[in-house]
């Protein structure tokens, strides 16, 4: 983002509040316990937690010690003993554990259950069940959506996907609909309400009927002069966004390294700085070539934030301009300092007292310099490997609806390879998804080669892919006894392609140059996902590319009014046609105040006031669609686009979670935030 | 023309103290004879509970009938009968009211009942000490009651809601005391309830921390009657002397004898208290105040009397009328008294010259110009203190009066108390019956009077007065439906089924109608829909809970009610999953299994959400239950799944091999699974496969629950090369996939004889290029080698080039005539030796 844009845009809503608000929360629910206290914490929260508050922060408030929740025997040496996690069921048995052997031990413990984000009748039955509910007191810690980003809050949970399109449980909705009522009493009501996909449609009948009668209606007051509308977006709408490898720096991070609550695992080398004098041109010790090896190392949490400068700069551009970039930086840092230096020589005191004021800046760039250059040179490499560069070529093809059959048979090919399994299910989805199904004999090759390879154990993985919720896995023709939904769900990418544009030519010049389309961020496909903002929010964008138009008026015009004031929002209007023929209901709502109507005036006003419009992913979004709605954002004067989501995903996270592969979460008994 | 407020006043002896006696109402005939009765009064103007006192002989003939069971009469205190009913339960103890004019009825078994003024009530118990020792005794009053067991203990039940009895400190005593009385925690310093027991010469006092002697000689004590406020204590000892003392029993305030009083004729029947500064004391037809300084006032009453204590005065209940006997309030003083010269009766004369056109009225509001305001405001008071509309009328006029002179007033409080003394006039009028003062009024605020006409079913004024005083009508609504529902009843159950239902309807109707029109948005369907399914209605009840908008409100109901499907339904359709897991495992504890399930299968698609909840609930907490449910539901692809997962978790390995054929069996049952049943087949033949594989290595190398691929490698690091081709024709492994993984681990046991062999075996169908990459990739840059000559020729310089066999790369590039490519690797090479070898071999290509 360039200063230019900061200056003309009023900076929008303020996401710290978030933060703010679950800090105190925290704090309060602590609080309410009286003395040191051993804090017991579900591993699946830390990481969360620790976007909110820092273990200084705990132990002030009577944090004696921590652990994570895990099974086995808990000592303690405070009377007591708070809980934090969320409401599951193999929690509630091992706090149960805990509280039968502390009885059978006769240790005399008070113990505290707060639940995340509210109280559960389904732990209170099963404590009941267990015997020990009248020795726990359960309250609830209301932890909702969490600033990760300057414009982006998460919910952070980890397996929304799953828990609502392969097991069913909805709770994920309802909690989403309960976050977005507390936006809603901060800022004021969404005067529009529109989302695409069956869960979104429901996402928003929570919000319209049934909520607002549970919080008190003068909580609920006016549309909101801030917001101009909210537009949730079902992850089942756009699968084939995260199954696609992200292109973009901070998503190539999350595909290869992995990146959670914001924090990625580095080696500990490149995080601490190895020698205090080691230059900028002095690279860290070369990258290990395989993957294998990076993940030996002794690794270091690093917090991939927005207050770094450096990182907010790279994050969202394609990687194959990150090390230009890089390069750029580093120049101009090496000139900074080289300007310092011969600042030193300057005479008087107060020259000097800014020399060094400014090196204290020029330092902390550089750390954060040092670290962008290893982690990219970390992900080089494996950019580098046939398999990457294989799979890049299938997704490319497939979206192109080229030669089929052959991509088909080199998937089959990475199988008898062992490729990733994650990587392989990837493809396979998106070749049913593009194509509308594998050829049935190809495809019950395939399977039987997956199972063969990964072994027997991934059948239900298989089976819940093709199953009627998600039914991105699947045979053509479709066996006759198919249900009718899964027919009806049969997604059309052919002609979506053409109609919102997805495929823009790879022309590397203008890779290069401005990013003008939000197909950057797959290195010329734009996400059906962020298509669809943009019929909302910038219906220009859908159809042509408005920064080629600006570059030509901007030729005849000068350099004067680079860009396009935001139209209003009025829905989905123009592309109808093109959303009702996407599998999942269209939903498109005016919301007013109880009572009041919308006056005239309002509408008028929308015009000239800057706006933002909320985008929730309902099911997860992807750090490349984050980039990509930060372009849509920037293209347009007077709207500003928050986006919310239940969690960030990527393609492999969510076999991951089908699959019921659980990645080793690094960490001791000892929990540390 | 009302008489002067005057002639009701009577002076005491020293003409310091004003007292006037206001008759409320006239009951001729309408109460029966007071003495024959055990009689509880409610503060604030409320009713009387009287029940035959059986103590006492009664003359064949009289007005009441004999009854045989115990009957309790409520009567409003205009003599109107509010309600009656008999009690079928054990003897009555006592009873009482509650702060909100509801009946408590205790027995001697420790049951209490708290009956409303339609005769509802609940009923509780005080426990399984008091039902064995018994309750001899207790004293009642507006938030809980104490009661003396057999054993002589004392239990004390804080509100009305069936709190536990709390016991209180132990007297000790041998036995019951002669009289008691308790101080209620409101008026007590310790927040504390403070029992008096009067035992032989003495008071104890009991709280429930000590019991303590307060060490009077004069006992013993035949009636201690606290003052309302609680700080005064009269005591009547057998001799017949009247003492008041402080609560604290530190000072000494009057001591007066009784039997002095000539015209008293036998016992003393009540010491009450008229407001918190005299005592009084009630004979058969008479009533004597007895003033702070022992002076007295004697009231002559027809018949029996019965005096109940109000916070600013005493109500008294003759044979044929119900006065208010108090304190001439201070501000009524300051008008009425003969020859006041206050501001305020200046300005009341001053307005009744004006009224009569004279000219005083001019010259009287003058000389009271500077106090004008405060004489404003004492008519305004006194007009709330009046009873009589008129002269309350003209003490208002006063005040208007006077306002006018004032260049600045502020007219809230004359305006409150005209509002108040409409509503206040309203009430006390006979039929409605409830004399409540205006101190009275404001001390138990305007809701409390409305919840109070609700209960007597005043709908209509409870509604009016609401709305004059901008108070939300959702209370009444509530109260009026509830009602609605019980008087409808008889209508509706007219003539067969449809009868009751369209009874439902009109009276359902008739509700949401009435809320709708009145806005009592607030108003929650549920505890309407709550009271008509405790009354019987289910159908009706049902009706009133589609209106409910909460879900969270309406599942339980309709749990209680076992509208088992619909409080599903709506649990689902709220969306929030707690409260549908709230509703299945309510379900799942209170049906048999199969209905369980019936229900959930047979509610089809909107259902859909709850089964799958419950699914994830068994899952993880009943597997057995979750096996019974996809059995029922002939959900084989599920079952298998199930089945695979028990499995995976499975440590035994025959157990494990016998679940996936389970599975395998379960696919095999569904036409369109056969691809599952076949691959399920596969995994039991690996495993058992795997199992013998293990056996023969005695067990030294794993092989259990691997994959085909991973098993095959194995086998060949492990020099089973024979096994592994043996797998690789069972399970059907295509050629590539078995070369990758041949490939892949002979390189990870560094078996480069092996893979060259191998490599030779037949013509590689995955050709030579992947060999050496991997080798390259795997740090085998020299083995490598070998293979680069077998690959595609025009890729071989570049590959040599891969395994830094860069002379070998410049010579396949002359070989090849490819000067452009030897120009490539010139630039790429590592070092000048190597640069100088190509820029030879380039030169010599010329």
């Amino acid at each position: 983002m360039s200063t230019e844009d900061i200056q003309d845009s009023e900076p929008p809503l303020d996401t710290n509040i978030f933060k703010e608000i679950s800090k105190k929360a925290l704090v309060d629910a602590l609080n309410s316990v009286n003395g040191s206290k051993t804090l017991v914490l579900d591993p699946s929260l830390a990481g969360p937690l620790g976007l909110v508050t820092e273990v200084a922060l705990l132990k002030h408030h009577g944090v004696d010690k921590m652990f994570w929740l895990e099974a086995g025997p808990l000592s303690s040496n405070t009377t007591n003993i708070v809980y934090l996690c969320r409401p599951m069921i193999k929690y509630v048995r091992i706090i149960s554990g805990h509280i039968k052997r502390h009885a059978k031990e006769s240790s005399k413990h008070n113990y505290t259950l707060l639940l995340v984000p509210r109280l559960s009748s389904l732990v209170s039955r099963l404590l009941e069940e267990e015997g020990v509910l009248g020795d726990i007191t359960i309250s609830a810690y209301n932890l909702q959506f969490l600033p990760i980003a300057d414009d982006v809050l998460s919910l952070e949970y980890e397996s929304a996907f799953k828990d609502i399109w392969v097991d069913g449980d909805e709770s994920v909705v309802y909690d989403s609909a309960q976050a977005l009522i507390t936006l809603q009493k901060l800022f004021g009501l969404f005067p529009r309400l529109l989302g695409k996909g069956d869960h979104a449609a429901r996402l928003i009948n929570l919000l319209t009927t049934y909520l607002p009668q549970t919080s008190n209606p003068d909580t609920l007051f006016e549309p909101s002069t801030i917001f101009d509308s909210l537009i949730v977006i079902d992850r089942r709408v756009d699968m084939i966004t995260p199954l696609l490898t992200q292109l973009t720096y901070e998503g190539l991070i999350d595909e290869v390294i992995g990146v959670r609550n914001s924090h990625v695992e580095l080696p500990a080398s490149l995080v601490n700085p190895p020698a205090p004098q080691a230059g900028v041109a002095a690279a860290p010790p070369p990258a290990p070539t395989s993957s294998t090896s990076l993940r030996k190392e002794n690794r270091k949490k690093y917090h991939l934030t927005s207050t770094d400068p450096l990182f907010t700069e790279l994050r969202d551009l394609n990687f194959s301009n990150i090390g230009k970039r890089l390069n750029g930086v580093a120049h101009k840092l090496e000139e900074d300092y080289k300007r310092n230096h011969s600042d030193l020589h300057s005479k008087t005191t107060a020259q000097l007292r800014e020399v060094v004021g400014r090196i204290g800046g020029l330092q902390s760039e550089h750390q954060s310099l040092r670290i962008h250059t290893g982690i990219s040179e970390l992900l080089d490499p494996i950019t580098r490997t046939e398999q990457f560069n294989k799979s890049l070529e299938i997704q490319q093809n497939l979206l192109a609806s080229y030669n089929v059959s052959e991509q088909v048979s080199s998937i089959e090919e990475m199988i008898a390879q062992g490729a990733d399994l994650e990587m392989v299910i990837r493809l396979l989805c998106l070749a049913s998804i593009t194509t509308g199904g594998i050829k049935a004999k190809a495809l019950e090759n395939i399977k039987r080669d997956f199972l063969q390879t990964y072994g027997y154990n991934f059948l239900p993985l298989l089976l819940s892919l093709a199953a009627p919720s998600l039914a991105i896995l699947l045979p053509n023709p479709l066996p006759p006894s198919t249900p009718p939904e899964v027919t009806a769900f049969k997604y059309p990418f052919v002609p979506l392609r053409k109609s919102l544009r997805l495929l823009i030519d790879d022309n590397l010049e203008a890779l290069d140059e401005v990013e003008n389309d939000i197909s950057f961020v797959y290195s010329g496909y734009a996400p059906i996902s962020v298509r669809l903002v943009q019929c909302v929010a910038q219906k220009g964008g859908v159809l042509s590319n408005p920064a080629e138009k600006e570059k030509t008026s901007e030729q005849n015009k000068g350099s004067f009014g680079g860009k396009v004031q935001a139209h209003p929002i009025v829905g989905w209007k123009g592309f109808e046609d093109i959303l009702a023929t996407i599998p999942g209901k269209t939903v498109d709502i005016m919301q007013n105040a109880i009572g009041a109507a919308a006056p005239l005036g309002a509408i008028a006003q929308h015009k000239v006031k800057t706006t933002t419009s909320v985008v929730f992913f309902l099911g997860g979004c992807t750090y490349t669609e984050i980039a990509a709605l930060r372009w849509v954002a920037r293209q347009n004067r007077g709207r500003n686009i928050i986006i919310a989501t239940t969690g960030i995903i990527n393609g492999t996270n969510i076999v991951d979670g089908l699959a019921g592969i659980q990645k080793t979460i690094t960490g001791t008994k000892d929990a540390g935030i | 023309m009302s008489e002067h407020p005057t002639t009701s006043w009577k002076s005491l002896q020293d003409g310091k103290g004003f007292y006037r006696r206001q008759q409320l109402y006239s009951l001729q005939g309408k109460l029966p004879d007071l003495g024959d009765y055990v009689i509880s009064g409610c503060r604030y103007g409320g009713p009387l509970a009287i029940m035959r006192d059986n103590s006492k002989l009664v003359a064949i003939g009289r007005a009441a009938p004999a009854f045989g069971k115990s009957q309790i009469q409520v009567y409003s205190s205009a003599g109107e009968g509010l309600l009656l009913f008999s009690w079928d339960q054990s003897r009555i103890i006592r009873f009482g009211w509650t702060l909100n004019e509801r009946l408590v009825v205790l027995n001697e078994e420790g049951v209490y009942r708290v009956y409303d003024l339609q005769g509802d009530y609940q009923q509780y118990s005080l426990g399984s000490e008091a039902s064995e020792m018994g309750v001899i005794d207790a004293r009642i009053y507006e938030n809980g009651l104490v009661a003396l067991t057999g054993s002589l203990a004392l239990l004390e039940v804080k509100g009305w809601e069936g709190a536990r009895p709390m016991t209180l400190a132990n007297p000790n005593l041998a036995d019951p005391p002669i009289s008691w009385s308790i101080i209620p925690p409101d008026s007590n310093i310790s927040r504390h309830v403070e029992v008096l027991l009067s035992v032989e010469n003495t008071i104890y006092t009991v709280d429930n921390l000590e019991s303590t002697d307060q060490r009077l000689s004069q006992g013993p004590f035949t009636h201690v009657s606290p003052s309302p406020n609680g700080k005064l204590l009269a005591l009547l000892n057998a001799a017949g002397t009247l003492l008041v003392i402080s609560s604290d029993f530190q000072r000494r305030m009057a001591e007066f004898d009784t039997l002095n009083v000539p015209s008293a004729h036998g016992n003393v029947k009540q010491v009450e208290w008229c407001g918190n500064d005299a005592t009084l004391v009630i004979w058969e037809s008479l009533a004597v105040i007895v003033g702070p300084f022992a002076e007295t006032l004697e009231y002559y009453y027809v018949g029996n009397v019965f005096a109940v204590t109000e916070p600013d005065g005493v109500r008294i209940f003759g044979a044929d009328v119900c006065d208010l006997i108090q304190r001439v309030p201070d501000s009524t003083l300051s008008i009425f008294r003969p020859g006041s010269t206050s501001p305020a009766a200046i300005l009341y004369d001053a307005w009744e010259s004006f009224s009569q056109r004279s000219p005083k009225a001019d010259e009287s509001i003058r000389s009271i110009r500077p106090e004008l305001a405060t004489a404003v405001d004492g008519c305004v008071d006194a007009a709330g203190q009046e009873w009589e509309p008129y002269w309350q009328r003209r003490l208002l006029n006063a005040a208007k009066f006077g306002q006018g002179f004032l260049d600045f007033y502020n007219p809230t409080d004359f305006i409150t108390m005209g509002q108040t003394l409409k509503v206040l006039n309203a009430v006390r009028f006979y039929e409605v019956g409830i004399p409540l003062t205006y101190s009275q009024y404001s001390y138990t605020s305007p809701t409390h009077l409305i919840s109070r006409l609700t209960s007597r079913n005043e709908h209509l004024l409870a509604l009016r007065i609401s709305t004059f005083l901008s108070i939300k009508p959702d209370a009444v609504l509530k109260h009026w439906a509830s009602a609605k529902i019980l008087k409808s009843r008889p209508v509706a159950s007219g003539t067969g089924k449809d009868a009751e239902l369209d009874g439902d309807d009109e009276v359902c109707r008739l509700i949401v109608d009435k809320f709708k029109q009145l806005g009592g948005v607030d108003v929650s369907y549920a505890e309407i829909a709550k009271r008509a399914w405790e009354v019987g209605r289910t159908g009706l009840a049902t009706k009133l809970l589609d209106h409910e908008k909460r879900a969270s409100d309406q599942v339980p109901l309709l749990l209680s009610m076992k509208e088992d499907r619909l409080a599903l339904q709506k649990a689902v359709d709220s969306g929030d999953t707690d409260l549908a897991y709230q509703v299945l495992l309510h379900l799942h504890k209170h049906l048999a299994l199969g209905s369980f399930f019936r229900l959930i299968e047979d509610g089809g698609e909107r259902l859909a959400p709850a089964s799958r909840l419950l699914q994830v609930y068994a899952r993880e907490q009943d597997r057995d239950m979750l096996r019974d449910f996809y059995y029922s539901d002939d959900r084989r692809v599920e079952s298998a799944v199930l089945a695979l997962d028990e499995a995976s978790r499975m440590v035994d390995p025959s157990g494990r091999i016998t679940t996936v054929k389970s599975a395998q069996k379960f696919f095999s049952e569904d036409k369109d699974r056969s691809f599952e049943a076949k691959m399920m087949d596969e995994s039991a033949r690996l495993l058992a496969l795997q199992q013998q594989l293990e056996a023969e290595s005695d067990g030294k190398i794993s092989f259990f629950g691997q994959s085909v691929n991973e098993t095959i490698r194995r086998c060949i690091v492990n020099g089973m090369l024979k096994k592994a081709d043996k797998i690789k024709s069972d399970f059907k492994v295509s050629d590539k996939r078995f070369w990758y993984t041949k490939l892949h681990a002979l390189t990870e046991i560094r078996d480069f004889e092996g893979l060259d062999a191998f490599s030779r075996s037949k013509r590689s169908p995955i050709g030579y290029e992947v060999f050496v990459h991997y080798l390259v990739e795997k740090g085998y840059k020299k083995e490598a080698v070998a293979y680069v000559a077998r690959c595609d020729a025009p890729k071989r310089a570049d590959l040599y080039a891969e395994c830094d066999e860069w002379r070998m790369a410049g010579k396949e590039c002359k070989d090849r005539g490819d000067k452009a490519k030897l120009e490539q690797l010139r630039k790429k090479c590592p070092n000048s030796l190597v640069a100088r070898e190509l820029e030879l071999l380039v030169a010599s290509m010329k």
